[in-house]
């Protein structure tokens, strides 16, 4: 187990660096892909086999391939001057670095907390995973589950508005 | 493994991806970096649900996906009306609000 987190890690970051670092969009969206992958290896780990589905199913399905659709349409492989000047740039890594050293000394720092529910690895796995978060989905949050349905239809609508002549 | 080192790869990859927001010009690649940001949020929340034992936290990443793609078709959706209008979509400009 230890060796496969390491692994997915370090695809997922390197990928995610591969995203912000190359040139041409459409290669920045087939490394974001692969990140999607290494994140889904993430939550078959954490035992959540249910969400690592829906990660590949939406994400690397759905949405990159919306994003490589409208690369297409657009014709934007050649964009130029595609990153802003040096001096933004170390601005920006020095701000996101301390970004970044600060949230590490806060976990660092943070105390134990005991677990407070009750769905342990081996309760979830009895009842099963989909299940599990179905109940879940239609009982305590159903309310959400409604106002994300109404979410979906502005933002087609939305969508259509934008993209309408 | 501990929840840590969960929340660090979470971390790192959240900040890679507000870097992509600060130093790209491209709007599509800018896209990306903020699907990066939702991504690295959805992990910790499902790191720290399995940690404490509660089943919410991967409830929300469900929306948390439902609200990324909501936010994809709108983005793509400006795309293609910002290409129309200058026929590029560099960032920089996008300047109408200048003054």
């Amino acid at each position: 187990m230890e060796a496969l987190f390491y692994i997915f890690s370090v695809i997922a970051i390197v990928s995610a660096l591969m995203v912000i670092l190359v040139k041409n969009p459409l290669t920045s969206a087939l490394y974001i892909i692969l990140c999607f992958f290494a994140l889904a290896g993430f939550y078959i780990l954490l035992n959540m086999q249910f969400l690592a589905a829906m990660q590949i199913m939406v994400y690397a399905g759905a949405i990159a391939v919306i994003i490589v659709l409208v690369i297409m349409l657009l014709n934007l492989a050649k964009i130029k001057g595609a990153i802003k000047d040096f001096h933004q740039i170390v601005i920006s890594i020095i701000a996101i670095g301390l970004l970044a050293l600060e949230v590490i000394l806060y976990l660092n720092a943070a105390g134990e907390k005991k677990p407070t529910g009750i769905y342990t690895n081996a309760v979830i796995n009895k009842i099963g995973n989909t299940q599990i978060i179905g109940e879940f989905l239609f009982t305590k949050y159903v309310f959400p589950f409604e106002v994300a349905s109404i979410l979906l239809l502005v933002a087609v609508i939305g969508a259509y508005i934008f993209a309408k002549k | 493994m501990n929840v840590n080192d969960y929340l660090i790869v979470a971390t790192i990859i959240f900040c890679i991806g507000a870097l992509g927001v600060l130093i790209r010009k491209n709007l599509i690649t800018i896209f990306l970096s903020l699907e990066l940001m939702f991504n690295a949020a959805n992990l910790g929340f499902v790191a720290v649900s399995e940690y404490l034992n509660l089943i919410s936290g991967d409830i929300f990443v469900i929306f948390i996906m439902v609200v990324a793609a909501a936010e994809a078709a709108i983005l793509l959706g400006i795309a293609i009306a910002f290409y129309r209008e200058k026929g590029t979509i560099n960032i920089d400009d996008a300047n109408e609000l200048k003054f």
